[in-house]
């Protein structure tokens, strides 16, 4: 079918679009198989891939869960030209993707500890998979609280997870808030950072996974640092503007680090070693 | 000694570029740089092996300015990768200089170390033969001996080239790469016992002891701001660099086929950073500035124990605002 190389590390390969979902407006999730079915490659929770739709363009995205050995899911926001096409693609449509790339989240050293996900937007997609893989494997983990918000109802990505599916969870809280009131929406209202301190979650042997945009982030470290948490108990994911993926094309360094590989996973205490360009 | 008279170049040459695509010097209109000894047209380029840098760095040779990478096409929902461009050719860089060849390990380093192999670099790489020419007059920009370079002695150098006068060059075959290339042009050379120019003293001298350290306590530090205030960003001094190697990987389509390819990029651009959503972490002149110069002189050193500069001095040679890397290390032992 394809003739790729898989020695090369810039040739995608080739996977086939099974299922898509429309989560929000503006955010679908893509869900790939290889061509026969299969994962093209295992993912850990936090890893990326770039996918291409071929002839349009390429772009890194958090894979944001590995169903078993049967497919990747991506969450993939309609920001500019290749997600713009991505969005009008139906089921069967090939893409090509490579990968995994970067470190991901450091699953094992958090065994043991609750867990405290503070996501913003779109950036539930990455924690989204360290969040599955902790329910996976249950036993593993302590409690689980998740906070997480959006612009508005309409913009708040996986609702029948949110709302559904992850509260059912042994042992597990989920909050949710939006930006602005709006008609219908009797839950909480405002921005995550605040929501995060109004709920204070005791920084006893937790640890904070957080994600969303550059804003958010500064904010939410603020509040975490102001509850208690030291910088080795919080983890964030960062995201930098890139076209390898491999530690080549330079463009994703803060420092001396790619967040190609080296990240996009890095704890406070690892962050705070690096020069605020992020 | 195995030499060879100037007279004989052009021989050399074609020989040569009978089994392989040879990347001399020559100067061709305003342009100067390593050209394919095939386009050497005598009526408008002139061979300038003497010349101690020209303009454009041979680099492109193994890294190339534009690079297709693989040919696509797409019927419906299908699409399928058709050729993968890895380029085996056979080729020479005749008479790189030992700041270009040390740039060359730089992009070793770069290219095939730390958890991948850029294959299409590494094709070309192998199918490359070195043939450096060593340099006995350094250039009124050249500070290539203190950033740890020996101009005499290249290393990676397959042959090494000795102007011993105005008559000839010595033919020091160094690896086996250079035994095969030699055994080409054998009845071109002969043999000589010939006394070698001393290298003469360096106009420019830096010390760049201990600036890697001493950096990671002046990023936020004003110097940057007087600096960085000449830079245009124009990027030129990114272009013309030997050890400069970032790129871009970008798409050319027309109906359902086309190619992905890369090409060089530069961190001075405020695009090369610029994220969705508006974001962007090096927005200012100052702040891609800084870390171009963090770049080289911290960062790599950080990964890979040495600055990803050679001192060739070209950077210095063209910039249109007088920035200077040699003032900058200056700058930063006196900050
Ligand atoms: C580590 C990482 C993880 C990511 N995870 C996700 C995810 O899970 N879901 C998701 O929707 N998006 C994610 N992104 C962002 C995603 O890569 C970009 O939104 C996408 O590449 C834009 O492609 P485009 O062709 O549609 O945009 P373009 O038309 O190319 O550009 C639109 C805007 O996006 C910017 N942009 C282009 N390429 C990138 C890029 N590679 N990274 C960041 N900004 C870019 C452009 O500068 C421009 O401002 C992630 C990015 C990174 C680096
Ligand atoms: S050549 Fe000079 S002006 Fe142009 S980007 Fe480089 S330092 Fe700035
Ligand atoms: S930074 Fe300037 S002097 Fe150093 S290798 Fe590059 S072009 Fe040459
Ligand atoms: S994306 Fe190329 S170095 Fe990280």
């Amino acid at each position: 079918m394809h003739k790729c190389n898989c020695e090369n590390p810039l040739v995608p390969e080739i996977v086939e679009v099974i299922d898509i979902i429309d989560e929000t407006p503006d955010v679908k999730t893509f869900k790939v198989s290889k061509i026969g079915g299969g994962v093209p490659f295992d993912v850990m929770p936090g890893q990326l891939a770039m996918v291409s739709l071929v002839p349009v363009g390429e772009g890194m995205f958090s894979v944001s869960w590995q169903e078993d050995n049967d497919h990747l899911q991506f969450a993939i926001k309609r920001v500019g030209l290749m997600t713009d096409e991505l969005h009008r693609i139906e089921v069967g449509q090939k893409l090509g993707v490579r990968g995994p790339y970067g470190n991901g989240f450091p699953v094992e050293a958090c065994k043991g500890k609750n867990m405290l996900f503070i996501g913003g937007g779109i950036g539930l997609a990455p924690l989204r998979s360290f969040i599955k893989y902790c329910f996976k494997h249950r036993e593993d983990y302590g409690k689980i609280t998740i906070i997480y918000g959006s612009r508005s109802y309409a913009d708040l990505c996986f609702k029948d997870e949110l709302f559904d599916k992850w509260p059912k969870e042994k042992e597990t809280e989920v909050y949710v808030t939006i930006d602005k009131p709006e008609e219908g929406w009797d839950g909480h209202v405002g921005f995550v950072p605040s929501y995060l301190e109004e709920l204070n979650i005791s920084p006893e042997n937790t640890i904070a996974v957080t994600c969303g945009p550059p804003v958010m982030i500064k904010f939410v470290l603020e509040v975490l640092e102001k509850m208690g948490y030291t910088d080795d108990q919080v983890i964030t994911t960062l995201e930098m503007r890139m076209k390898c993926g491999i530690g080549k094309c330079g463009r994703c360094n803060i420092g001396s680090e790619y967040i190609c590989l080296d990240g996009p996973v890095f704890t406070l205490a690892q962050l705070k070693q690096l020069p605020p360009e992020w | 000694m195995k030499v060879f008279k100037k007279g004989r170049l052009e021989k050399i040459l074609d020989k040569l570029s009978e089994s392989a695509e040879v990347y001399v010097p020559m100067m061709r209109g305003a342009q100067s740089g390593f050209f394919d000894y095939k386009t050497y047209n005598p009526d408008f380029d002139e061979l300038v092996l003497e010349a101690l840098n020209v303009l454009r760095p041979p680099k492109e040779v193994v890294f190339p300015q534009t690079e297709k990478m693989y040919s696509f096409k797409q019927e419906g929902q299908d699409v399928i990768i058709d050729k993968v461009y890895e380029d085996e050719n056979p080729r020479i860089i005749f008479g790189i200089r030992a700041c270009d060849l040390k740039a060359i390990e730089y992009l070793d380093e770069v290219f095939l170390t730390c958890g991948y192999e850029d294959a299409f670099y590494k094709k070309r790489r192998e199918n490359t033969v070195f043939i450096a020419n060593a340099c006995y007059t350094p250039g009124k920009n050249c500070f290539c001996e203190s950033m740890g370079v020996n101009p005499v002695e290249p290393e990676l150098a397959d042959i090494v080239l000795r102007e011993y006068s105005d008559e000839g060059y010595v033919w020091e075959v160094k690896t086996e790469k250079g035994e095969n290339i030699t055994r080409l042009i054998s009845d071109l050379l002969e043999d000589k016992e010939v006394q070698l120019p001393e290298l003469k003293k360096f106009v420019i001298k830096v010390d760049y002891d201990g600036v890697a350290e001493k950096l990671k306590g002046l990023f936020e530090h004003p110097m940057w701001d007087r600096l960085s205030e000449p830079c245009q960003t124009c990027g030129i001094c990114t272009y013309i660099c030997p050890t400069c190697h970032c790129f871009d990987i970008q798409v050319k389509a027309w109906g359902d086929e086309g190619y992905r390819f890369r090409c060089w990029d530069s961190c001075m651009y405020r695009e090369y950073t610029q994220m969705a959503g508006g974001h962007n972490p090096r927005e200012t002149a100052k702040e891609r500035f800084r870390n171009r110069f963090l770049h080289k002189l911290e960062f790599f050193y950080e990964r890979y124990g040495k600055p990803l500069c050679t001192g060739c001095g070209r950077c210095v040679f063209v910039c249109p605002s007088g920035v200077s890397i040699v003032k900058i290390i200056e700058e930063i032992k006196g900050a």
